[in-house]
């Protein structure tokens, strides 16, 4: 018989939840962040049209009007890149955001 | 994904949008970067191949919903990262997490997805405290954190994996550099999950070469330790940095074992590639790169122009334009050297095929009928690529090894393939995923022989998953 142990590494942070839900959409603001890849030029046009119908008060900003983030392959940069999307999308007063395409 | 989980942190709800199979993914990679769930909306398709018309379909069906509910009724995080691996249970790497015989080891081992599919050596106490002698590190001293899953790599966790993959306790100085390698900026482990299958390597330098005896010759990665560091490699991947199969380790067609180089210094005339970097020659080196394993994997895309299945057979047709055996594969008859091109596809590209009309079959004319090149190039390849080639174009045309056309002028563009019949198509790898591989061989054919199997075969199989220990 064997006795064993785990080959798995101990975690080393300790993760924050998530922010708030939203009441509605209505009336808010949603940033596009698009990361250049996976047709989102195609997407996010027809995500757009379709929550506007929704909300006839919903604001989107378009992913052009946000700092681009693609191809970045340096960890720090890459970080650097999601923050200054994330503090624009605060400083234009955003509700939400809405980022694509994973795959 | 990262704009999402930054823009969280500052309390602007976000939502990720990703196609389908994806979301263990991005909410593994959001926990990598110190967040606890993530708000997700999968796309019900491919992004890539879907027409236009499918994604505005999927997109207002399905797609849009998911936003609107995930930015205003997403469930608490307490009720996610089920698909994460938790490690919990794992806070006390002292601790024993499973008593069995060898087989029973084996299974459990498999079942953890801690392995890459092959027999483990038991990771017992008495081993792993035998691979640590070989370390002048405490234990528990954190070595490195690997990302995604930021988890910490010790002197304990990296013999565990060591001892599982079959190494000597003398390989653990060489996996303790390669673990620092590893979680260096430069190398960019987070990075590694991606579809397109890519796989570290392994490159050693230096007097340690010859003093381990590790191969740097023919066959070097599949002699003597090379292929156990790095299977060792491969182990700490999962079980350290934290990829998990399918979640998000997601290569198309998976992955082989990492390989492990070590440099023939004695017969290079040039300085060896540790010395490029400043290194000393009585100084031994690790260096982790990264490969596309066993080739790459092209993702068709769709274009307003073009459906997913037209770009799907002009990348195949491509593809095999570019293969090294590409000499042999106008070859028909007796005479002509074997050749046999496997094609795989994802489920997602068979299926853009056949709506498109297409059978097997027509998809393997029309790669013969289309994939063509120029008889110069084509004499390029022949004359440079191959040592054996004695009879130019021309005579094997006369002598009916090559089809007649091959006879023709330089800039004749002429069918590369002496018939569809070598052609083999294969359903298999990431259902979700748009990609493709194109194997090329030769000297050989596919051969099939039906498995026979012994009466009672389900009980017997039962019985050995119980019985055989």
């Amino acid at each position: 018989m064997y006795e064993v142990h785990s080959p798995i590494g101990a975690e080393t942070i300790r993760p924050t939840s998530l922010a708030a839900n939203l009441d509605q959409l209505d009336g808010k603001i949603i940033a596009e962040s698009w990361n250049g890849d996976f047709k989102g030029d195609v997407t996010f046009p027809i995500i757009r049209a379709l929550l506007q119908k929704r909300f006839p008060r919903l604001r989107i900003i378009p992913y052009h009007e946000l700092p681009y983030l693609h191809g970045a392959d340096d960890p720090a940069r890459q970080k650097q890149l999601a923050q200054d999307i994330a503090l624009r999308a605060r400083e234009l007063g955003c509700d939400a955001l809405i980022s694509g395409n994973g795959a | 994904m990262r704009p999402a989980v930054e823009a969280e942190k500052l309390g602007i709800p976000s939502v990720v949008v990703t196609n389908a199979g994806f979301s263990a993914l991005a909410r593994i990679t959001a926990k990598g970067h110190a967040l606890d769930d993530l708000r997700i909306a999968e796309y019900p398709g491919s992004f890539g191949i879907d027409s236009a018309d499918q994604l505005r379909q999927r997109i207002s069906d399905v797609l849009v919903d998911q936003i609107v509910e995930q930015l205003i009724s997403h469930l608490a995080p307490a009720s996610v990262i089920s698909t994460a691996r938790s490690t919990t249970e794992h806070a006390n790497p002292k601790r024993i997490v499973a008593t069995g015989s060898l087989m029973e080891i084996q299974r459990y081992s498999a079942a953890q997805d801690w392995t890459d599919g092959l027999a483990i050596v038991p990771p017992t106490t008495a081993r792993v405290e035998h691979f640590l002698r070989f370390v002048g590190n405490a234990p528990d001293e954190t070595i490195a954190v690997l990302r995604p899953g930021n988890r910490c790599a010790t002197p304990w966790s990296i013999a565990v994996n060591a001892v599982m993959a079959g190494c000597e306790p003398f390989h653990m100085p060489i996996l303790m550099a390669a673990v620092k390698a590893l979680a260096d900026p430069r190398f960019n482990i987070g990075n590694m999950g991606s579809t397109s299958a890519l796989l570290p390597f392994v490159l050693l330098n230096g007097p340690i070469v010859k003093a381990l005896g590790l191969e740097s010759g023919a066959q070097l990665i599949s002699r003597g330790a090379n292929p156990v560091i790095g299977r060792a490699i491969g182990l700490i991947f999962k079980n350290i940095a934290g990829f998990v199969s399918g979640q998000n380790y997601m290569g198309t067609f998976g992955y082989p074992l990492v390989f492990t180089l070590a440099e023939d210094e004695a017969g290079s005339p040039w300085e060896s590639f540790a010395a490029e970097r400043g290194y000393a020659a009585d100084t031994s080196t690790v260096t982790l790169g990264v490969t596309n394993n066993w080739g790459p994997a092209p993702s068709p895309t769709s274009t307003s122009e073009t459906s997913g299945a037209q770009v799907t057979l002009d990348v195949i047709c491509r593809e095999l334009l570019k293969k090294k055996r590409a000499y042999t594969f106008p070859g028909k008859g007796p005479n002509a050297e074997k050749a046999m091109i496997t094609v795989l596809l994802t489920a997602t590209l068979a299926q853009s095929l056949h709506a498109a009309g297409y059978s097997k079959q027509a998809v393997k004319n029309y790669l013969y009928e289309n994939t063509r090149i120029t008889l110069r190039e084509f004499e390029w390849i022949t004359r440079n690529t191959t040592a054996k080639e004695r009879s130019s174009l021309r005579d094997k045309a006369a002598a009916g090894i090559f089809p007649p056309e091959y006879s023709g002028a330089p800039d004749d563009r002429v069918k590369l393939l002496s018939g569809p019949e070598i052609i083999h198509i294969v359903v298999c790898g990431d259902p979700h995923r748009n990609r493709l591989m194109t194997l090329e061989g030769g000297h050989a054919e596919p051969t099939t022989v039906p498995i026979a199997l012994p009466p009672d075969w389900p009980a017997l199989v039962a019985q050995a998953r119980t019985s055989y220990r």
